[in-house]
Order: structure tokens, then sequence, then C-alpha cells
């Protein structure tokens, strides 16, 4: 099924490309249509889960056996919720961008390749497949930035991908090197996670390894210092490029740092808690205090991404229940509310065709639905109770405090400067007077731009008001892992480093 | 009296079958001056029967292999071998010849009556190679890279109406020559410190003995790889490729580099794998130094090329770097596979250059390659899988190929080696990305599509081949790892 998950993308590209270039109106709605088919798969994958089996659907073919590399993938609640993300967000992502008329069909073509190349990276459990899946992701996103993207279009897409390909070849080093490890040590190669997990490595090479991994993540996350590269892709990126990049591409950082780094590396983890924990909270208010001095509305999102992927990871490195259960649960809010801004802001530009706060005021009065949904998904990312932001965000304060208090203490101003950059774009760009003529002739929203906001509202709701549905499917994974590193490490948890249990418990 | 050798036919027949072929097209043209269409096909039975011999070496190879006679795949007194290894590396050279034909088909047509001088001079070039990368003996290896490099020279030259293709051969001629006479300076002063000529001879001596005064030995091996280096290309011995692949007719440089490559790098393995495996404290770090010197100066040097044949030289520089890593990793079907599969790419990009620039075009400016996304979508596609398989993207034959190397060097202990190579990889993939910018995300100077003529099938064949053993190694891995030499 895993596998059909992957593949189905991949033939639905086939497909499209097959279609002559011509018929280009067919393009579009084939691409939509045919996405469908792995959100529905994704779906009944979520719904036929089993939160307390471990990894399921596993697939362990072998590819080539004298390396022991494997065709092996698997899903948890850990990337269980990244892939139905995944899955949801193609179709809308491509239902945004009807805009786009120039090569439409490479357009979809990329995209959906796009999709295999996420998909395949959260299921994979061989470390081979996995880079192979992160490297040949950038590919597709590389010309969706560099075709469709606006006037420094190349620039940023070749920042993105340079970034990128330098974190993924140290990577690759490090790679190389577990797996000749665990060759030296069993006699039989293997590049499974679950093998290369056991290794015992000396304290040097498991940091150094622990590092090349962690940059690699870091500069896709990005946490800072490696983040300059996200505010020009995003800005440069076609709206789809931005909301499949914010919403899936950053998380696969925090998805290998909670899947590769925390079971791989587990000594050099715990080691690595305050240079980690700095990092986050670092970007957490730098994110924060220059998304609020940005005069360009995409720039703005694009930082704010910075500050809310610090929560992330620091919730992450807290190594506490509540910390890694809010990081799963905000890389999917993070990927619904984010999303849905730059949609939004897609739609304002397709309007206005400028991004420039300065620009607008008074907005809400020509277009007051489009109004309407931006103030809702703020108060979603800002972290209103009863919204999905909240539920992730008290996780991760709660889950990090007793680990790193300080620390914790710090971030949740990010909380507050959240709260003073999107409430401040909210107010410059829609309250007041249309004072400029341009802005008081603007249409609302058509069916079809509701039809793809929807469905994340729905989502954004349902998580904040019973974010039981995710975290039952999330913490039997997150514990695992947990207790994975109390059993490998001398770890001792923060008292009550378990209070994550006690919050589901009252959920119930 | 002197006994002469006994005959081996097995062990040359393709050989054999390459110079006999050569000889016949030449006489064919002579006497019934046929249309180029002839001696096509021609040229075509001729390829085919050298790989079906190489086939069947194969098959006894294998066959003696398994039976532990090593000994009866030594031909001709222990001049040539007909171990795998050598057979595997054959097996490339005539595909890399007959892909490589067909990207510079029209270019040979184009020459009219000289079309069949262009090739016998191939085919003769592939055979010197087959005997090099079969050579058992540092003498029959000379022999071979002469025959080779010598067609080779004339081959840049032939487009001699332009100036670029004369000073392309008389540079490569004049360099070319020199490093030769490194190279065989390099065997006498193993001669001298050996008394041997035989590479099986030299391993066993270094084996049984303990030299007192290894110095001589040390520089003959020294010179050696510096001569050999110049063929493969690797800096510092770099300095011809980018005026001769620039110079020297498109549809042909691609083979040119390929075949040299090849035989280049089967010969320093050979070499310094079999002969002077004792020895590898003393040559590993050169050949390491040697590597890491190509891959920086290779990828940083492309970086700045504004000519796409200057820019796939100096990518070879690198790749000659990469190449040099399985080398040091020591282990043989790393090599034999990377060779395999760069020589595949690099006739298909060349193939590629070959259309844009006219089949015996000189330079090939960037700018040429603007819009050709709009202008040839499936030629500019097909360029692009090849330059990111060169890049080494995974789901590509290049990243297994370049995986298989690191692999080894790293188990050797060269981690660091390792790291210089994955940072200059990225480095690598910054230039191949500069074409794709170019072809994809300008505009067009013309809209007017390019004619492809025979060299589709070559694209067709290189592009496949990236993407299936990039999917699908095994196959190839398989028979790079049984291609062990004795």
């Amino acid at each position: 099924m895993l596998t059909a998950l992957i593949l189905l993308p991949v033939a639905a590209a086939i497909v499209v490309a097959l279609i002559p270039g011509r018929r280009r109106e067919i393009h579009l709605p084939l691409g939509i249509a045919l996405s469908v088919m792995p959100l529905a798969l994704a779906g009944y994958l979520f719904w036929v889960f089993e939160p307390a089996a471990g990894f399921q659907y596993v697939v362990d073919v072998p590819w080539y056996e004298p390396w022991g590399i494997a065709w092996n993938l698997g899903v948890d609640g850990i990337s269980l919720p990244m892939v139905v993300l995944t899955t949801l967000l193609v179709p809308i992502a491509l239902a945004a961008s009807t805009t786009i008329t120039n090569r439409t069909k490479e357009f979809v073509m990329y995209t959906l390749l796009l999709e295999a190349g996420m998909i395949g990276a959260f299921l994979a459990l061989d470390l081979f497949l996995f880079f192979v899946f992160f490297e040949a992701m950038l590919i597709p996103m590389y010309f969706i930035i560099g075709i469709w993207g606006t006037e420094r279009r190349i620039y940023a897409a070749v920042k993105f991908f340079i970034y990128t390909a330098f974190g993924s070849a140290l990577m690759l080093a490090a790679i190389i090197g577990l797996a000749l490890t665990y060759a030296s040590q069993e006699g039989s190669a293997s590049f499974a996670l679950s093998d290369l997990a056991g290794l015992e490595l000396s304290v040097g090479t498991e940091r150094i390894f622990f590092a090349a991994f962690a940059i690699a993540f870091a500069i896709k996350v990005p946490l800072f210092p490696f983040h300059t590269w996200l505010p020009d892709a995003h800005v440069e990126a076609p709206t789809a490029g931005s909301v499949l990049l914010a919403a899936v591409l950053l998380k696969l950082g925090t998805y290998g740092l909670l899947r590769f780094n925390l079971s791989l590396f587990p000594d050099a983890s715990v080691d690595a808690i305050p240079i980690m924990a700095i990092l986050a909270v670092v970007g957490i208010i730098y994110g924060a205090v220059v998304a609020i001095v940005q005069p360009d509305l995409k720039k703005l999102v694009a930082y704010s991404s910075v500050s809310h992927l610090g929560f992330i990871v620091l919730g992450t490195f807290a190594l506490t229940s509540g910390g890694l259960q809010g990081a799963v649960i905000q890389n999917v809010n993070h990927g619904l509310t984010t999303g849905a801004l730059f949609l939004l802001v897609g739609m304002i530009y397709d309007r206005r065709h400028t991004k420039k706060i300065a620009d607008f005021g008074g907005l809400q009065k020509t277009v007051p639905l489009l109004a309407g949904f931006f103030l809702f998904m703020t108060f979603a990312s800002i972290g209103l109770p009863g919204l999905n932001g909240f539920v992730g965000e008290f996780l991760v304060l709660i889950g990090s405090y007793p680990a790193l208090p300080s620390f914790t203490v710090i971030a949740a101003l990010g909380v507050v400067l959240a709260a003073i950059y999107l409430l401040w774009a909210y107010e410059r760009v829609f309250t007041g007077v249309p004072d400029k003529e341009e802005n008081s002739v603007l249409s609302d929203l058509s069916g079809r731009e509701i039809a793809l906001l929807v469905p994340i509202t729905v989502l954004i709701i349902v998580i904040g008001l019973y974010p039981k549905l995710l975290l039952d499917k999330i913490t039997p994974s997150t514990e695992a892992v947990l207790d994975r590193i109390v059993e490998q490490t001398d770890y001792t948890m923060p008292e009550p480093g378990r209070i994550g249990d006690v919050f589901v418990a009252g959920g119930e | 009296m002197i006994t002469p050798p006994e005959i081996s036919w097995i062990a040359i027949a393709p050989d054999l079958a390459l110079a006999i072929g050569a000889a016949v097209v030449l006489l064919v043209d002579v006497q019934w001056k046929p249309a180029p269409r002839v001696l096509g096909w021609v040229v075509g039975a001729v390829l085919a029967a050298a790989a079906g011999l190489t086939i069947l070496q194969w098959a006894q190879g294998a066959d003696a292999m398994a039976a532990g006679d090593t000994e009866s795949l030594v031909a001709f007194s222990g001049l040539i071998t007909m171990d795998g290894f050598a057979i595997f590396s054959r097996f490339v050279l005539i595909a890399a010849t007959g892909l490589g034909l067909a990207a510079g088909w029209r270019f040979v047509v184009s020459l009219g009556r000289r079309g069949a001088e262009a090739i016998a001079l191939v085919l003769l070039a592939t055979t010197g190679f087959s005997l090099m990368v079969a050579a058992n003996n540092l003498v029959m290896l000379f022999l071979g890279l002469e025959v080779g490099s010598i067609a080779l020279y004339v081959l840049a030259g032939l487009a001699r109406e332009r100036r670029e293709s004369e000073e392309a051969a008389i540079k490569y001629f004049l360099l070319g020559s020199f490093a030769s006479a490194v190279f065989i300076y390099g065997v006498a002063l193993i001669y001298a410190g050996t008394g041997q000529f035989e590479i099986l001879g030299i391993r066993q001596l270094l084996n049984d003995f303990v030299i007192s005064s290894p110095a001589v030995i040390y520089i003959g091996i020294g010179l050696v790889v510096a001569g050999l280096g110049f063929k493969v290309s690797a800096a510092p011995f770099h300095t011809w490729a980018p005026d001769v692949y620039q110079g020297a007719p498109a549809g042909l440089v691609g083979y040119m580099a390929a075949v040299a490559k090849v035989a280049g790098f089967a010969a320093i393995a050979r070499i310094l794998l079999t002969a002077f495996s004792d020895l590898s404290d003393t040559w590993l770090p050169v050949v390491a130094g040697i590597s890491v010197l190509s891959m920086v100066l290779g990828s940083v040097l492309a970086l700045v090329q504004g000519d796409v044949r200057r820019l796939l030289a100096y990518s070879g520089v690198a790749h000659a770097g990469f190449i040099m890593t399985g080398v040091v990793g020591g282990a043989t079907d790393g090599v034999l596979f990377y060779l395999a599969i760069y020589a595949i790419q690099l006739v298909g990009a060349f193939a590629v250059v070959a259309v844009v620039s006219g089949p015996d075009g000189a330079g090939s400016s960037l700018d040429e390659y603007r819009g050709l996304g709009r202008r040839s979508p499936l030629l500019a596609g097909a360029f692009t899988i090849l330059l990111l398989g060169m890049g080494g993207l995974p789901i590509t034959s290049g990243f297994v190929a370049k995986f298989g190397v690191f692999t080894d060097a790293w188990a050797e202990g060269y981690q660091w080696l390792v790291i210089v190579a994955v940072i200059a990889s990225v480095v690598a993939f910054a230039f191949y990305i500069r074409v794709i910018v170019v072809m994809y995300m300008d505009d067009a100077a013309e809209e007017s599509p390019l004619r492809v003529g025979p060299e589709r099938w070559v694209l067709a064949l290189a592009v496949g081949a990236t993407i299936l053993w990039g999917i699908f190694p095994s196959s190839l891995l398989d028979l790079a790892a049984d291609a062990l030499p004795i």
C-alpha cells in the first residue's frame, strides 16, 4: 500500500505527460483529479492505522543486496500525519494555480513528482532510500521556483538548490560512514534505520555524524543561522510552490531531526540539547522580530515560518512527551495555517499584483470574505485557544518547561511577537478606509477559492477542538522514541516529563 | 632458438575484429566508393562482431575463473590477459565506440570521401585502447596507449578546415606525446627497479621480496601515474582538455574523451591495484592528492566557463578526481561501474552538443542553449537528465556510481577525501544546474526546433541507461563486481 502511495503521483505525472501539450485546458483539472487518489489512499491509511503497532505496512524488498540497500517503507504515528498533510495540500496547491498559464503541463508534472518525493521521504525506513527521495525532491521544486517564480526566481532557485544540496552532501557522507561502521561491526551491509539505530558508536564519531545530519536538516527547517535561503525562495516561488515548500518541504527538516537524529544518535542528541535549544529560541525570536518589520506580506509569512519552526525544534529537543507530541502536531498545524496564509497572500497578489503591505489598506470593506479567512488563519497561527495552533504551542511549551525552563520562557515571548506581527500586518492590510483606488474595486473570493480554504479551515477547528484525534495516533510513536532514548542513554527525563500523558488523559 | 609465443586467438579476437574492420572500411571505400550508409552497415557489423567476441571471452573467462584456472587467462607469454577486468573495460570501449560513431555520424558524412578515414581511425583507436586495458605487460600497455592516442590526435584535427580543430590536434599531439614519453620513462624506471615488465610478475616480486632501495620504483610509479593522468585529464595534467574538447569535431569529442578516460583509468587501476598493491602506502597519498586537486580545480573552474564544451571538459577533470577516489578505495568494481556510466553519459552529452552546434561546429557558447527547453523539449530534457546524472542526483546512475566509489574510499580510511568529494559534487551541481537554467528559464533567441539525426538513438540509450541503472543498478553492479583483475 505504501508503495502505491508513492507510485500513484508518479503514475499521475506520466498520465499528464502523455496528454499532448496543445490540450492545455485539461492538464490542470486532470492533475487535480489524479492527485485526489493519493489523498483518498492516505485518508484510508489514517483510518486503518493502529497507533500501538509501531511501524506498519512495512515493505522491505532488497534493492541491491551487496550494499544492503532496500526498498524499505513503513508508517508510524510520526510520519502518518505528514503523509496525510502532503496528499491533502497537493490538490489544493494545484487548484490554486489557475493563474499559471504557460507550460501548465510541466507544472502539473513537477508538482506530482514533488509529491511522490515528499511522500517517499516520509515513508522511507532505509537511509539510502531516504536520501534518494530527499535529494530527488529538489529538482521538481527547483524547476517550480525557477520557471514559474517572479523576477528574481533563478537566483532564488539556485540558492535553494545549493543550500540544500550542500547540507545533504554532508549527510550522505555520514550515511556512508554509518553504514560502513555497521558493516564492520556486523559483517553485513545495511542501511535500514532499525539496524543502524542499534550501532555502538564512539562518542566522537556519534557527535560528528549527529552534526552532519543536524546541519542537513537545520538547513531544510531552516534553523537560524541557515535560514537565509528561505525568504528568497518563498518570495519568488509561485503560490503552489510556497504552499508546498512551507507546509511540507520544511517539515522534512523537523521530521528528519525527530526521526533520524533522535533515533540514530541518542547520546549525541542528549548532549546537543543546549545547542539545538539555543538555535531554536534564537530562531523563534529572530524570525518574529524580522517578520515585524517586513514590508512584503509574503516575506512576513516566510519569516513567521522561521519563528514557528523554532518551536518545533525546541519541542523536539526538549525530549519530553509533551515536547515531542507538540512538535509532531505543530508540524501539521504549521503546514495547515502557513499553507493557508500563503494561499491567501497568493489570492491577494492575483488581485492586486503586489505584495507590499504599504500598497494595501481597508481591504476588509472590499473583500470581507478574504479578510475573514485571513483573520481566521492569523488567529490559528498565533495560537488562539480552540484552534490548532494553540494545541501545538501549548504542548511544546508545557513539554519544554520542565526540561528547559529559561528557554521556554523566552520562546513564549515568540507567541506574543507572533500576535504583534500578524495582527499588525492584518491591521495595515485589511482595516481602515480603503484610501487607494485600486483597492476599492477588488472582487471577493470566488467559489473555487473558498472551496480551497474550507477543508483547511475545518481541519484547523477539528484539531483545535479535538486534538485527541491526532494525538492518539501520534503518542505511541513519540513515546517509543523517548523510551529508546531513556533506555540507551543515561538521560533522566525531568519531572514531570510525561505530562503529555496527563494532558491526553484529561481530554478523554 | 627463440620459441614463438603460443597464439591464443580468443584473447585478441575482438581487437583483431576491430583492426580488420578498420582495414575493411578503408578497402571497401577505395574499391566501391559506397554511400555512407553502406559504411555504416559495415562498421555496425564490425562492432557487433567485436562485442559478440567479447561476450564469448567473458563466458570463457568466467569458466576459467570458476575452475580456478587463472593461468589460461594470460596469453602470449604474459603480454595479454583475458580477465574480467579487461573484458568489462573492453565492452565499455566498444559500446562507447558505437554510441560515439552514431553521435558523430553526421560529421562523418559531412567529411565526404574522408568519412571512411574517420571511421577507420575510430576503430583503430578503439583497438589500441582495447589492447591497453587487456595488457599484462607495461610495454604492451604502452603500445596500446600509443595506437589509441595517435588515432585520437588525428581525429581531433579531422575538421582541418577549421583553425580551432587544427589547434586542438597540435596541442593534443604535443602534450600527449610528452605525456607518453613521461609514461615510458616511468616504465623504464620500474623495469630498472624490478627487472620486470609484467604486471603480475611485479606483483609476485614485490610480494616475495622486500626491495631495499625502492626509490627508483617510486619515481617510476609517479611518472606512470602522471603519464596516464594526462590521458584521463586529471589535475594537474588537465590543461589540454578544455582546448581539445572545444576544438575537436563536436560529434566525436564525446567518443574521444570517453575512451581515453576508460582506458586510462583501467590502466591506472590495473597498475596500481595489481602490480603495486603492496606499495599502496606510498602511492595512496599521491593518488588522493591528485584526486582532491582534480575535484576542486575541475569543479571550481567549470563554474566560470561560458562554453558548454569547456564546461564539460572541466567537469571531466572533476570526474577524473571522483574516479580516483575509487582507485584510492582500492576496489575495481566501483571504478569500472563509474567508468561505464560516465562514458555513456559523456557520449550522450556531446551528442547534444553536436546537435546544437552543428556536426563539425566549433565552440558552443552557453548562449546557444538559451531557451532550448522550448525549441527542442526532448533534446533539452535528455540533456537535463544526462547533466543531472553526471552531477550524481539520486535515481540516476551517476549517484550510484559516486556512492560506490565514495563508499570504497571511506572504507579504506580516507574519510576526509570523501568529505571533500561530496562537497565538490555539490559545486559540480551548481554548474550543471547553470546549463539547465539557461535551457529552461531563459527565452530562446530563435524558436525553430533543431534537427536531430542519428543522435536521437544515442540520447535514447544514454538517458535510458542513466535512469535504468539509477533505479536498478544491480545488473551492472553485479557484472562489475565479477570483473576482477587476476
